[in-house]
C-alpha cells in the first residue's frame, strides 16, 4: 500500500503567447513562488524538486533545469528533470508523487513549463519522427491528428460540428480563467466557418501556443496539514503508452489511456465514471481529441462522444463539466499543460478554484499526454 | 513505516565502443532489453515499468523516447523519460518499487555520442546570456577545475596520466570495452592539450552503448536470484549552475548525496569494499571519491592506489564513459561484483555508486548496494 500523497499548493503563471520580460527561469521562478505561497511553505521546506519540459528543441537550452535550479533556490537538493513531450507535466508529477509515495521526500515540489515563443514549435515536433523513414513528410503533429480524426469521422461519428461544440464550449470557458490569454467568445459555426489549416482541423479547433509555467507541491498524509485542511488527495495516477507505429495503430479509442484510465479507476474505486467525477480537465491539442478521451475514460461508449457533448453535459452546467478552465484553448504552455490541468482539478476538489469553481465537487478525473498521441494518462483527485 | 526494499535482479550491457556504425538506437536498446532477463526466469511479460534515460540532443530527436518504445519493450506499459544519467532512472524505479504499486521494473539508459557534436551537447546546456557566448562549457569547467586541484595538492601531470592508464587497464581486463591497446603514460601526456593542465586522454571518452538493469521487490528478487544485490540507499542533490559560486575545493553536490545514501544504508564509504564512480575527466573522479568519503580532500590517488575499498576495477568513466548511460553501467557493474562473488577475487558485500551529470559534474547521485 503506498503513501497517501496529496497536492497542498497550488500556483501557475499568467500565460501569454510571448513573454519578453522574463527568462525561461524567471517565468518557472513566478510558478513557483505561486505554489509555494499558497503551500504556505518555503523552498527550505522542499525536500526534492521535479522539473519537466517538452523537448529541449523547444527553447534550445540542453537540460535546461541546470540553469532553471538557481533561479527556484533548489540548490543542493534532489533535482530531476522528466521529459514526455506534451504530457511531460503530467510524467513529472507522476515521478513527484512516486517520490512521496516512495518515502524519498515528504514534499516534492513539481514545476513545468515552456516557452515556445523561443523557438519553432511545428518544426521542433517534426523533429520527433524518425530521421529515416517519417521525417521526409512529417510536418508537426497536425497532419498525423487531421488524418486520424478524419478516421474517426466515419467509425465513430466525431463529425466537425461535435469538435467545433468542443472548442466553442472551453474557448468560451476560458474567457473567464483569470491565466488564460485567449478570450474570446466563439460560436460553433464560427468554428465550422474558420480558416482550414490541415481538413478537418480548423483554425479555431487548434489551441494557441503559450509561454507558461505551472507549479505543485505535493505532500505526505504526515506534513499535508501545515499547507492546507483540504488538500487535494491523488487516489490513483498512471501515464502509459503505445509502442507502435502510425500506421499500424488504430486509434479510435487511445489504448494506452483505456489501460491507464483502467488501472487508475481500480485503485480509486470508481466504477461509473460518467456518474461519479464532477469535474473533468483533459488536455485536448485539437478539439477533436477531447472528443476521443470521453469514450477512452468511459465517459461514455465508444462512438457516443458527439451525442455527450452536443447533449451539454460536459458544459459548465452539465452533469460532468469538462474544463471550465477553458482547457489548451485558454493556454498551451504545452511541458506546462500536464500539471495545470492537474492544479484546475485539485482547486476544484479543494473547493478554492479562483473564477470556474463546480458546486461541491469532491472527485475530479485529470487526463494528459503527448508524444504522437501515444502517450495517456490520468489522475483522480479527490477532496 | 517500513518501506519496500528493491533489489537488482539482472542487468546487461552492450560492448561500449568508440562508435556502433552498424547498429541503430534500436538495435543497442533491444539488444539489452532482450539480454537483460536471463536467467531470471522473468520476461517483458512480467515488467510493469520502464523507465529510460537518453538525450534529444544527442539523438537528433525530440521525444526521442516515443521512437523506442518498441526497442523498450514498454508496449502498453507505463514509461518515462528522465533526461539525466540513468542512475537518476534507476533511482525513479526504486520509488515506484518501494511505495508498494509496482513489482518489476526495467531501467534503460543508453547513448551514441559518435552521432552527434559532444561539444555542442555540453555548451548547450550553458546558461545562454552570460555564460554561453564566452565559450563556457564542459573543457573550460574540467580545465579549471584540474588547475586548482593540482595547485591544493600536489598532484602532478605524471600522477594523473598513470591513474588514467590504470583505468584503461582495468577495463580491458574487465572486458566490455573497445580499444586498440592499451595507452601508455606517454601516449597519455602526448594525446594533445584538451584544457589546460589536462591532455585530450584525460577526460572521459564518450562511446555508444546501451545498459539495463531489472530491478524489483525484496519478495520478487529473492524468488529470482540467488545472492541478489539490494539498494540500501540512494541520495542526488544539484550543485548551483553558476561555476563560479561552487566550492572549488570539492563537489559539494557529491557530498550531499553521498550523505543522504549513507544515511539511508546505515553505514559510510568506510565499509565499503568497492565503490564504482564516474568522472568527466581523471581530476573530476579525484574529486567524485573525495566527495564520497572515500579520502580526505586532496588524497583521492591515495585512496585510488591502496584503499581499503577497491575503486573503479570496471576501469570507470575514463575508458568509456556512455554520455546518460555512465552511472547506471557503474549501478550494473558494481551489483554484478555483489552478486557473483565467485567470478572475481574480492567477494564484495558492499558497494558505493556513483553517476553525475551537468558541466563541471553539477548534479550527483549516489547509491549504496550490499548482498
Amino acid at each position: 500500500m503506498s503513501r497517501p500523497v496529496g497536492i497542498v499548493g497550488v500556483g501557475q503563471t499568467h500565460h501569454a503567447r510571448r513573454r519578453t520580460d522574463v527568462s525561461q527561469a524567471g517565468l518557472v521562478r513566478e510558478a513557483v513562488d505561486r505554489a509555494l505561497a499558497d503551500a504556505k511553505l518555503t523552498m527550505d521546506d522542499i525536500d526534492s524538486v521535479v522539473i519537466a519540459t517538452g523537448p529541449v528543441l523547444f527553447a534550445a537550452v540542453n537540460q535546461p533545469e541546470k540553469w532553471v535550479v538557481d533561479a527556484i533556490g533548489a540548490q543542493g537538493k534532489s533535482v530531476v528533470r522528466l521529459t514526455s513531450g506534451g504530457g511531460a507535466g503530467f510524467a513529472g508529477a507522476l515521478a513527484g508523487y512516486y517520490q512521496v509515495a516512495g518515502g524519498f521526500s515528504e514534499r516534492t515540489l513539481v514545476v513545468a513549463y515552456d516557452k515556445l515563443s523561443e523557438g519553432q514549435l511545428q518544426y521542433s515536433i517534426s523533429t520527433l519522427y524518425d530521421p529515416f523513414w517519417g521525417r521526409e513528410f512529417a510536418v508537426g503533429i497536425m497532419g498525423f491528428s487531421a488524418a486520424y480524426w478524419r478516421a474517426r469521422m466515419d467509425a465513430l461519428g466525431h463529425t466537425e460540428e461535435a469538435a467545433a461544440m468542443v472548442a466553442a464550449k472551453n474557448r468560451n470557458n476560458a474567457i473567464a480563467n483569470p491565466y488564460a490569454h485567449v478570450k474570446k467568445a466563439v460560436t460553433v459555426e464560427e468554428v465550422l466557418a474558420s480558416k482550414p489549416l490541415c481538413w478537418p482541423i480548423k483554425l479555431l479547433d487548434v489551441p494557441p501556443i503559450s509561454d507558461g509555467a505551472a507549479a505543485i507541491v505535493l505532500s505526505s498524509e504526515k506534513m499535508a496539514h501545515h499547507s492546507t485542511s483540504r488538500p487535494a488527495w491523488i487516489r490513483g495516477m498512471a501515464y502509459c503508452c503505445e509502442a507502435d507505429n502510425a500506421a499500424e495503430r488504430s486509434l479510435m479509442l487511445s489504448e494506452p489511456l483505456a489501460i491507464a484510465s483502467k488501472r487508475v479507476y481500480r485503485a480509486a474505486g470508481i466504477t461509473n465514471p460518467r456518474r461519479q467525477f464532477d469535474v473533468v480537465e483533459v488536455q485536448e491539442p485539437y478539439s477533436c481529441f477531447e472528443l476521443n478521451y470521453y469514450e477512452s475514460l468511459g465517459l461514455c461508449p465508444p462512438g457516443q462522444a458527439a451525442d455527450l457533448v452536443a447533449s451539454g453535459a460536459t458544459q459548465l452546467d452539465g452533469d460532468i463539466p469538462v474544463n471550465p478552465s477553458g482547457g489548451c484553448m485558454g493556454a498551451n504552455p504545452i511541458g506546462a499543460v500536464g500539471v495545470i490541468r492537474l492544479i484546475e482539478a485539485a482547486t476544484q476538489v479543494m473547493g478554492k478554484n479562483e473564477t470556474h469553481q463546480i458546486k461541491d465537487a469532491k472527485l475530479a478525473l485529470v487526463q494528459s499526454g503527448g508524444g504522437w498521441a501515444n502517450l495517456r494518462g490520468c489522475a483522480v483527485l479527490s477532496a | 513505516m517500513a518501506l519496500n526494499r528493491v533489489g537488482v535482479v539482472g542487468t546487461a550491457q552492450t560492448e561500449l565502443r568508440p562508435a556502433w556504425s552498424g547498429a541503430q538506437h534500436i538495435d543497442l536498446i533491444s539488444s539489452v532489453v532482450t539480454s537483460v532477463f536471463k536467467g531470471t526466469g522473468l520476461s517483458i511479460d512480467d515488467v510493469d515499468f520502464v523507465i529510460d534515460s537518453g538525450s534529444d540532443v544527442l539523438d537528433g530527436r525530440s521525444i526521442s523516447n516515443c521512437g523506442f518504445l518498441g526497442a523498450l519493450g514498454a508496449h502498453h506499459k507505463e514509461e518515462a523519460r528522465v533526461e539525466e544519467d540513468g542512475l537518476w532512472g534507476a533511482l525513479y524505479g526504486m520509488n515506484k518499487i518501494r511505495s508498494g504499486g509496482s513489482a518489476i521494473g526495467l531501467i534503460v539508459a543508453y547513448s551514441k555520442p559518435s552521432e552527434s557534436n559532444v561539444e555542442l551537447y555540453w555548451n548547450a546546456q550553458v546558461e545562454p546570456f552570460y555564460q554561453r557566448p564566452v565559450g563556457f562549457g564542459q573543457r573550460a569547467a574540467n580545465g579549471i577545475q584540474a588547475q586548482r586541484y593540482l595547485a591544493a595538492s600536489g598532484v602532478t601531470l605524471q600522477d594523473l596520466a598513470e591513474l588514467t592508464a590504470s583505468r584503461w587497464s582495468a577495463a580491458s581486463e574487465n572486458g566490455g570495452v573497445a580499444m586498440d591497446g592499451l595507452p601508455d603514460i606517454e601516449a597519455i601526456l602526448g594525446s594533445g592539450e584538451d584544457a589546460a593542465p589536462l591532455t585530450k586522454m584525460m577526460f572521459a571518452r564518450p562511446v555508444d552503448g546501451a545498459v539495463a538493469i531489472l530491478i524489483a521487490s525484496e519478495d520478487v528478487t529473492r524468488r529470482v536470484s540467488r545472492n541478489p544485490a539490494f539498494i540500501t540507499g540512494a541520495g542526488t542533490s544539484m550543485d548551483t549552475h553558476s561555476y563560479a559560486e561552487r566550492d572549488g575545493s570539492g563537489l559539494k553536490s557529491a557530498k550531499n548525496a553521498a550523505a543522504m545514501a549513507y544515511r539511508n544504508a546505515g553505514w559510510t564509504s568506510a565499509q565499503a569494499d568497492i565503490a564504482e564512480v564516474s568522472g568527466s575527466s581523471v581530476v573530476g573522479e579525484l574529486l567524485a571519491i573525495e566527495a564520497l568519503g572515500l579520502a580526505e580532500a586532496n588524497r583521492g590517488l591515495a585512496a585510488t592506489q591502496d584503499g581499503k575499498t577497491r575503486i573503479n576495477l570496471s576501469g570507470g568513466a575514463l575508458p568509456a564513459d556512455p554520455i546518460m548511460a555512465t552511472g547506471l553501467v557503474r549501478l550494473a557493474e558494481a551489483a554484478k561484483r555483489l552478486s557473483q562473488p565467485e567470478a572475481y577475487v574480492t567477494g564484495p558485500r558492499r558497494a558505493i555508486v556513483h553517476g553525475a551529470g551537468g558541466v563541471g559534474m553539477q548534479n550527483n547521485c549516489v547509491f549504496t548496494l550490499e548482498v
